[in-house]
Formats: C-alpha cells, structure tokens, sequence
C-alpha cells in the first residue's frame, strides 16, 4: 500500500518521490491543508478507498496514511 | 491637477512571456520582425472563432517545478516566470531585500477562467464533491500578486486591479503612485492574462470583437488596416521592476527608460463601445501629459491601443491626430502578439521602453493600406526614433482608459 499511495502522490499531486518515506511528515512531502482534501478525492476516486480529509489531517507521517488506507480497504 | 507631477519611476528590470516569445530580448526581434504570432488553435473548439496568439515554447512544469505548476493557473505561470527575468535583470536579489518596502501591483481582466471552466465541467459531470479544493485560489484575479508575494517575499502593498484590456497600464500607473507617495521603495508591476479558453472566446466572438479571418491567420491582426475585421486574443504576462530614479541611480542600476506620466479616465458611456468623439481616451492622454509635465509635441512616439477592431482603430486614430497634430510615429505591437487583453498595457509599456531605448519603432504588421478615414502616421516598417518621449495608449471595455508616458533612460 506504501508504494500505491507514493504513486498517486507522484503522479497525481506531483511531489517529489525522493521526499516520500514512511516517515516524513505531510509538511516535508509538502501536503498542506488543500492538498490534503485533494489526497482524500484521489484515494476514493482512484482506489475507492475513503478516507476524509480529518482523518488525513490527523495522521503524522506518510506511514499514518498508508495504515488508514489499509484499514479502509481491508473494509471494503 | 496631477497628484504626482514629473515623478520619474525607473524601470530596472524588464520581463516578458508573450505569443512574441519567452524574454524580453526574444520579444523584442520578434516585434521588430513583424511577423504575427496568430494561428488556428484547435482547442478552441467549439469557439466560433478559434484564431488565437499563443504562447509556445513555454513548460511550466519544467520552469516552475511539476508540483508547483499543477496548483497555479496559467495567468500565474506566466506572471511567475516573467518577474524571475525582471528581478534578475534589475539585479535586485529577494533574499537580501527589505520585503516591507516592496509592492506588488499587477493587472487582469480576468484572472483564471480556464481553471473554473474545467472545475464547472468537473462539477457538471460528476458531482459538486469532486471539484477541486484549488479552484478558488487558483483562479481568484488578486492570487496574481499574491503569488509573486509569496515567491519573493514582498510584504509591502499587493493588489492586483481590473480595467479590461487597460489592466496592465492601469496597474503600472498605480504603482508608479505608489512609489511616489513612499509606500514602498520597490515595486513589481505589469500584468498577466490566460483567457483563450472554449467559453470566453465564444463570448468575444458573440460581441463581434474577433476577427474571422480563419483561411489566412497571419494576416488576421491588422491595426489601422483598411481591411481590419476585429482583433485576434492572446496570452501571456509583462513585468517591469520600478523603483524612484534617485533609488536607481544611488544603486547603480542599469535603467531600461522612465515611466513619467500617467493619466486615467473613464467614458461614462457603454459597456464596451468607445464614445464615438474620443473624448474620454482624449482625457486620458490629456491627463498622462500633465502628470508628466510634457505639452503634446515633446512625444515622439505612440504604442497605440490599435485593437483593430474597426470601432477602436478609427476613434483612437481620430483622437490621437486631434490630440498629437504634430504626426509622431504610432505603431501597434498587437499585429505581431495579438490583443493580451489585462496583460497588453503592461507588454505595450515595455515595447514603448525599449523603442526609446533602441531608437526604432517596431512595425504595424499587416498595416498593408491605411484606413483613409484615419490620418496619423501609423508605421507599417520598422523606423528610426529619436525622441525621447513616447505614449502607450490602454483602453478597456466598460470605457476604463490608462496612458502611460514613457521617458528615454
């Protein structure tokens, strides 16, 4: 799921994949707060995973994110 | 009575993203040149008219950085890329400067429509819950300073203003004011326009604006011609570094020409025809040669608005003549670039800069028969110019008219 969320972060919002490690932050992957409810749209539009844009400002690290995707999907 | 009478702004650095070409030294063979930009652009479709001045040769993934570019519009693009040259140029580096005492003042007609097209067709289609949290600020008009703020640091006065096709005068006018009341020691002016989508096109072909001449685009853009039938759109952004000429010299600027005058007006008559007696471009001009100090015959040279569209070319002509009987040389840039709309006041004051600068006026293409109606020595070749006053006529839709005075360095 790490390296699906560091696709649709590089190919749809365009960050830099050197700075995508399971720990960086989503300030040092330069999420801030809009590219955040973008993330949201594309992991449901993409993957049908929902995971809302709160949920997605909570999490602290990259690696938070991919455990919310799991969580999400594993769901589904 | 002039609020700023003789104030000298001096233009230290000069940057250009147009139809004409990506710099300013690629602007300017190009406008000497004289042949036009205008082309058949397919993704217009299904505009009426798909005639349109594009800028090419322009990547604003690989200028400004993939991500960047993904969250900015065009008309930000452009901006950005034009103020990198302008500030490199002028030699001023953000990382030392004072941000306080630097203003940014910009002007578009329109700010970012092709972002909200594409955001309303996101909506339409599928749903209002998917439409993009950037939409807002990628095409709201005053993100155009904004951004340049957040990219330089300049913490002093930002605004972006709207006249229409007068914004970029407008705005470099404005800030010249403000240069002059001390409100800052640095400012970052011009304007930008990305308006050739589907929608707006098709609304400027409904008016009657654009010209049809589909089967022979170069010769589409013809100011002052016999033959004109309407102006071809386009793209693209000017941005000049002004700063007080005392500033300028203390630092040991290298200046590119003044902007000395500045006179603005409005016709109080329609909502996009021009008052038929030119009385309210007239006091514009008027205007901008009080606040310059300069009686008519000391201009040498006019940059005219020279739309050709057949209403604007004749009443501007007329009043040009009434207003400058001494015949100076007049030509219209927009034969080559196009109209660039809220960008064109700020690219037309860099062409006038640099016409005194270089002594020569660049051509009217296309000008092959001149409107008998219209008697003012409009040229159709390139010419030598020894003057060292020059005008750059911008006037808008809604009668909003701004005329620059530029000065020789």
């Amino acid at each position: 799921m790490f390296d699906t969320l560091k696709d649709i972060l590089v190919d749809k919002l365009k960050v830099s994949p050197d700075l995508i490690t399971a720990e960086a932050t989503p300030e040092e992957i330069d999420l801030d707060s809009l590219a955040i409810v973008e993330l949201s749209l594309v992991l449901q539009k993409e993957l049908g995973i929902e995971v809302s844009d709160d949920e997605l400002t909570e999490a602290e690290t990259v690696g938070d994110i991919v455990r919310l995707m799991d969580e999400r999907s594993a769901r589904v | 009575m002039a609020a700023t009478p003789g104030f000298e702004a001096a233009v230290t650095g000069l940057g250009m993203v147009t139809p004409a070409g990506v710099g300013t030294k690629e602007n300017w063979s190009a406008v000497r040149a004289g042949a036009s930009r205008a082309a058949v652009d397919p993704s217009l479709d299904p505009s009426p008219v798909r005639l349109a001045c594009r800028v090419t040769g322009f990547d604003a993934g690989r200028l400004l950085g993939e991500r960047r570019a993904l969250r900015l519009d065009p008309f930000v693009h452009f901006a950005l890329v034009a103020a990198a040259e302008a500030l490199s140029d002028a030699g001023l580096d953000p990382a030392t400067w004072d941000g306080a005492r630097v203003g940014v003042v910009l002007g578009t007609a329109d700010g970012g429509p092709g972002t909200v097209e594409a955001q309303h067709r996101v909506m339409l289609e599928e749903g209002g819950r998917w439409v993009s949290p950037l939409l807002l600020p990628m095409q709201l008009p005053n993100m155009l300073a904004g951004q340049l703020a957040i990219e330089y640091g300049c913490t002093g006065p930002n605004l972006v203003v709207a006249t229409a096709c007068a914004s970029g005068a407008t705005a470099i006018g404005t800030a010249r004011d403000l240069l002059a009341a001390d409100r800052c020691d640095v400012v970052l002016t011009g304007g930008s326009e990305a308006m050739l989508t589907p929608l707006l096109m098709s609304g400027f072909a409904q008016m009657g604006a654009l010209s049809r001449r589909q089967d022979d685009p170069a010769a589409a853009s013809r100011p002052f011609d016999a033959d004109r039938d309407g102006f071809v759109a386009g793209e693209g952004a000017g941005v000049l570094v002004m700063e007080r000429a005392a500033d300028a010299r203390a630092r040991g600027a290298a200046v590119h020409g003044r902007i000395v005058g500045y006179g603005a007006s409005a016709d109080a008559h329609h909502m996009t025809k021009p008052r038929a007696d030119g009385r309210g471009t007239e006091a514009a001009v008027r205007a901008a040669l009080a606040d310059a100090g300069l009686g008519p015959s000391a201009i040498g040279h006019v940059n005219a608005h020279g739309t050709a569209t057949p209403l604007n070319d004749l009443v501007e002509g007329r009043m040009i003549k009434r207003v400058l009987p001494h015949d100076p040389k007049v030509t219209s840039t927009k034969g080559v670039t196009g109209h660039l709309l809220g960008a064109s006041g700020a690219i037309e004051a860099i062409y006038t800069l640099l016409a005194l600068k270089h002594g020569t006026v660049p051509p009217t293409a296309n000008l092959t028969r001149l409107d008998d109606r219209i008697d003012i020595n409009v040229c159709a070749r390139e010419e030598p110019l020894d003057a060292e006053f020059a005008l750059s006529n911008s006037f808008g839709f809604g009668g909003q008219n701004a005329v620059l005075v530029a000065a020789a360095p």
